[in-house]
């Protein structure tokens, strides 16, 4: 609903406003972990092949430090059957393993110890439903002159459901997330849909045949959802006049020695259904 | 109720200052068209005895018997004197005629009679008249009450384009904004860029800072009080202006033989009509309308109806994406009786209502929600003698809130039906208040209110484990939303929860000569609706919700303290205040909050404490051709949540922090110059300490993407605000016997075109993968032009 709200009031502020990139002082915080632990199970794979990536926060406007984590250790043991699947430190950031065995509603614990400091987490690997089809249509979406690609599933009706949509074309730098809750959609089929607009100042553009666009839906677990639904408000709209308060987002990473010291990042278990489609 | 004790003793006193005295009543109006004045100054000359008018003209006051010289005086208008032999009861309705001069004579009424004015112990009051309002230059040349007023000390905005006002430090939400009595629940077209007071429909306003009169309740942070004319009683008249946004037209009128009499006042915009024309916005509109309705008729000379109501609607399309629509609707009939020379009352039954919709054509929703209140009141006024007035009286309210009811457009929408719990609420409450003259220095008003609510069923409460709706998850750091334990269904008219709370109010003014006063004032005031809203603007989908099981009311203690003083026979005047105000149970919202389409809004929120203090300085020129003012406020507004049944720290750590409406300084200067006949010339400089925001600490890649972190709540602040608006007024010669009168007023708004910035938005730049601050800016330097005729 949130996002409904935005695109309401920012579509009225847009009429009449102008606006400019500016220079602001913006205040540096110490540097944190981050930990980006999203063990995905994709659909139709053995999802034993898996990666963990730890980096360290930096100032708003860096863009030039190495931010990569090496020299930490990551396991991720099964806490319903007692399994451990060691994380290799890649030197590059990433801790990767091609041992781990996804088991659906099962209970899986990180624990990363980076500078004498522990951090863990825990999570319920959650299923997600198969995407169903995937159309392309230029009627519907935002605009009715534009290309958009449509993706279908169902939702399962006797559950509470959590989903996150990643979008990436082809020539796409950037991903686009979109989180999805079924309060109001439960045991529907639902339809999501992807449109890119003429934003040259975005270097965005519309579709166009044989443009190649991966489609992944995520089923994710309630408490990723309140943290991807805030990751997701923040990084879009933050600091307009209607989007909501800026929130010190805190993911699942505790810090078992020194608790203020929290961890950035997630440690999400989830089913994934990866699909691509060829804009025609 | 020591305090109860000390009322009963003052009022006990002051009967025994009764002595052989006779009352002089009736009611004030002006010539021209029969509008009754509201607060005209009625007094003996040589004497102490004196009063102004009520919100319906009228007034009475006692003297010995005697021959005394009756003035009447009104800003703007000509003082009738008038001898009187008091040998017994007297009625007068007299009716002041308007001097020429009065256009730009006076900018804030101040009070009439220096005496007078002085000695009223009613302090933080600021009024304005239409008159004022339309001098003043606004942005697109739009006359607008709420603009207005934020001119004035202790009162701000949330930026350019928002709609709210805030008064001391206080959130929009706690302001009581009547109009013709009615509450009404949002004040803005145009998502805020526009208020919702037709300035052609309105007579006066008063806007309560504090001391507020214990007649009003409700909110806690002022009263904004606007009285729609009456119509004229005497002639027709047809008031009418072309804006560039919008036009209106008005029509007044006699009825009944001149017993009674009507207004219709409407405006609507119209730029909707030429958006099709402009390629980028052709299948967007945005639009409003308003209208005003009035009409009265004198029954007798004792009793006269009133009947009022606005209606006002707001449109806007996004191409055929969104559809939003959003409005108020109220209306007031009143009964106004005169029991005797002394006793005034008034009877007004009140219906207010505001709704919105938007439809989502996208996603295929349509979205409802709407708050709705009746008013039964009755309001007395006993002018019991010279020296004592009482007002008490009842007032009974009866909310509904459709919180939200969403629904698909179509059969193929996945939407399902949804309506969340409707919520329902009485409010009742009684007060009395008197005006009491101790000694020719010194006044007083005190007196209390006595406010009740309770929250009704018809609806299932949730209750929770440990009775805690939010738990503080210690092991993450985080506000989650607490377990439901088990539902109770409350059948319609079962007390879910209620409240009492007394609300005692006193003022008292030391006259220390004819030129200087001292004031000073208590409020207690208790607040049991809230407008929920975890954005930095008000708008117009916020939630309103009821106080029950777990919002408790927000109660605020206000003391202030005044000085004002009379310079130069009154051509320049100085008014200084100071005010502490304490407000507990102020709402909070946890990281993350969702209040949209949310049933259980109390997993959502925390409930905190607010408290503001400040200086104000109003430094007024009040004669001559050049006239106008300069205000200064320096205040602090800041609030503190701690994480209570809750648990955890508490927002921003249990630290205190700033409120989003904390301002620093607060500079206006408002000056209009009378050049000669034709030629007005008005400006404003408005400087402002940025508004409090947060900005981000760090970032961080996640998704591939570049991730803000924030720091604690309100630590940063926008660039400051400031800008320069011109007017010029030109009021072509008239033509001697017609009857039409024209002016032109040419405006620009943001003269040095400053690009003040609305907001600072952070985001990554997905093309060069930067992150950049992008300042959005609503007005740059705007010219206008609009044409008013009266007829």
């Amino acid at each position: 609903m949130k996002k409904i709200l935005y695109i309401l009031l920012s579509g009225f502020i847009t009429l009449v406003s102008c606006e400019d990139v500016i220079d602001v002082d913006v205040p540096t915080a110490a540097t944190r972990l981050v930990i980006e632990a999203s063990l995905d199970w994709e659909k139709g794979t053995a999802g034993n092949e898996q990666s963990i990536e730890l980096r360290l926060s930096t100032p708003y406007f860096d863009t030039t430090s190495n931010s990569d984590v090496t020299g930490a250790s990551v396991v991720v043991e099964n806490l319903d059957s007692g399994e451990t699947f060691m994380f290799d430190d890649m030197n590059d950031g990433s801790y990767t393993t091609s041992s781990f065995v996804p088991v659906i509603g099962n209970t899986y614990e990180l624990t990363v110890v980076y500078q004498g400091e522990t951090y863990t987490a825990t999570e319920v690997m959650t299923p997600v439903a198969e995407i169903s089809n995937i159309t392309q249509s230029v009627e519907g979406g935002f605009d009715d002159e534009l290309l958009e690609v449509n993706v279908y599933f169902t939702d399962p009706a006797d559950e509470e459901n959590y989903y996150l949509f990643r979008y990436q074309a082809d020539y796409e730098t950037y991903a686009s997330l979109y989180d999805l809750s079924d309060e109001f959609v439960n045991g529907n089929e639902i339809h999501d849909f992807y449109e890119k607009q003429d934003d040259e100042d975005n270097g965005e553009r519309p579709f166009q045949a044989g443009d190649v666009v991966a489609v992944d839906l995520y089923g994710i677990s309630e408490a990723y959802y309140n943290y991807i639904r805030i990751l997701i408000e923040q990084s879009s709209s933050q600091g307009d006049p209607f989007s909501s308060l800026a929130a010190q987002v805190k993911g699942n990473c505790i810090n078992e020695t020194q608790p203020a010291n929290y961890a950035f990042g997630y440690f999400r278990v989830t089913e994934v259904d990866k699909r691509s489609y060829t804009v025609e | 109720m020591k305090y109860f004790l000390l009322i009963c003793l003052l009022f006990m006193a002051s009967l025994i200052h009764a002595q052989e005295t006779y009352s002089i009543s009736g009611t004030i109006k002006d010539q021209s068209n029969g509008e009754t004045l509201m607060g005209a100054t009625v007094y003996l000359e040589g004497t102490n005895f004196g009063t102004t008018t009520n919100e319906y003209g009228f007034f009475s006051l006692q003297a010995p018997a005697g021959n005394y010289t009756l003035t009447i005086s009104y800003i703007g208008y000509n003082a009738v004197k008038q001898e009187v032999s008091l040998t017994k009861n007297l009625n007068f309705n007299l009716e002041l005629e308007e001097s020429s001069t009065a256009l730009d004579e006076v900018i804030i009424k101040a009070e009439q009679s220096e005496s007078i004015s002085l000695r009223d112990p009613q302090m933080s009051v600021s009024k304005l008249n239409a008159k004022t309002i339309k001098q003043i230059p606004v942005v697109m040349g739009e006359a607008d009450v709420v603009k207005s007023i934020q001119l004035l000390p202790g009162v701000t905005n949330n930026g350019e384009g928002s709609a709210g006002f805030h008064v001391r430090g206080g959130a929009a939400d706690q302001n009581l904004v009547l109009l013709d009595e009615a509450i009404i629940y949002n004040t803005s077209h145009l998502f805020g860029f526009i208020s919702v007071f037709n300035a052609d429909a309105i007579k006066d306003i008063r806007l309560y800072k504090g001391d507020i009169p214990a007649k009003y309740g409700g909110r806690i942070s002022s009263v904004l009080d606007v009285r729609q004319k009456d119509g004229n009683s005497k002639e027709f008249d047809l008031n009418g202006g072309i804006g560039l946004i919008s036009s209106r037209l008005s029509a007044e009128s006699p009825l009944f033989n001149q017993r009674g009499s009507f207004l219709v006042a409407g405006r609507a915009s119209y730029a909707h009509l030429f958006m099709p024309l402009i390629e980028d916005v052709q299948d967007d509109k945005i639009s409003f309308y308003d209208l005003n309705l009035k009409t009265n008729y004198e029954l007798n000379q004792n009793n006269r109806l009133y009947l009022s109501g606005y209606f006002g609607r707001d449109g806007f399309t996004l191409s055929d994406l969104i559809e939003n629509n959003y409005g108020n609707i109220s209306g007031n009939l009143r009964w106004n009786h005169v029991f005797n020379d002394k006793l005034f009352s008034n009877l007004s039954l009140i219906y207010s209502k505001y709704d919105y919709r938007i439809i989502l054509d996208f996603i295929e929703l349509d979205w409802l929600a709407d708050i709705q209140n009746y008013n039964l009141k009755y309001d007395f006024g006993y002018y019991v003698n010279n020296r004592l007035k009482l007002d008490f009286g009842v007032s009974g309210i009866s909310y509904k809130l459709n919180p939200g009811e969403v629904s698909p457009t179509s059969e193929t929408s996945s939407i399902n039906y949804l309506k969340l719990d409707d919520k329902r609420a009485f409010e009742g409450a009684f007060y009395v208040g008197a005006e009491h003259e101790l000694s020719e220095k010194l006044n007083l008003n005190y007196g209390f209110r006595y406010s009740y609510f309770s929250r009704l069923g018809g609806q299932p409460i949730s209750q929770y484990v440990n009775d805690a709706p939010v738990v503080y998850n210690s092991q993450i750091g985080i506000y989650e939303r607490g377990e439901v334990a088990s539902e109770t269904y409350y059948k319609k008219g079962e007390s879910i929860k209620s409240f009492g709370n007394l609300e005692p109010r006193i003022g008292l003014s030391y006259q220390m000569n004819d030129q200087t006063a001292l004031k000073a004032s208590y409020t207690k005031s208790t607040q049991y609706l809230h407008l929920l809203s975890n954005t930095s603007s008000v708008t117009p989908l916020d939630v309103w919700t009821p106080s029950g099981p777990y919002v408790e009311p927000q109660i605020s203690h206000q003391y202030a303290l005044g000085y004002y003083k009379k310079l130069m026979d009154n051509a320049f005047s100085l008014e200084l205040e100071t005010y502490y105000k304490q407000i507990d149970n102020r709402i909070d919202y946890i990281d993350g909050s969702d209040l949209i389409g949310n049933n259980n809004i109390e997993t959502e929120i925390l409930n905190g404490e607010a408290r503001a203090y400040g200086l104000e300085v109003l430094f007024r020129k009040n004669k001559g051709n050049l006239t106008g003012w300069l205000s200064y406020t320096l205040s602090k507004s800041e609030q503190r949540t701690l994480g209570g049944n809750a648990g955890g720290p508490g927002i921003n750590n249990g630290d205190w922090y700033n409120t989003p409406y904390d301002r620093t300084h607060d500079i206006s200067v408002t000056g209009m110059y009378k050049l000669n006949d034709k030629w007005t010339f008005s400006s404003n400089f408005i400087f402002q300490t940025g508004r409090p925001v947060t900005y981000p600490n760090g970032q961080y890649e996640y998704e591939g993407l570049s991730i803000a972190s924030y720091s604690n709540r309100n630590q940063d602040r926008l660039p400051a605000y400031h800008r320069l608006d011109l007017s010029a007024t030109l009021t072509p010669r008239k033509n001697a016997g017609r009857k039409w009168k024209s002016e032109w007023v040419f405006g620009i708004y943001n003269v040095y075109n400053r690009r003040n910035a609305a907001s600072i938005s952070f985001s990554q730049n997905r093309q060069t993968g930067m992150n950049e601050a992008t300042r959005i800016s609503i007005f740059g330097a705007i010219p206008s032009v609009s044409y008013n005729f009266k007829f």
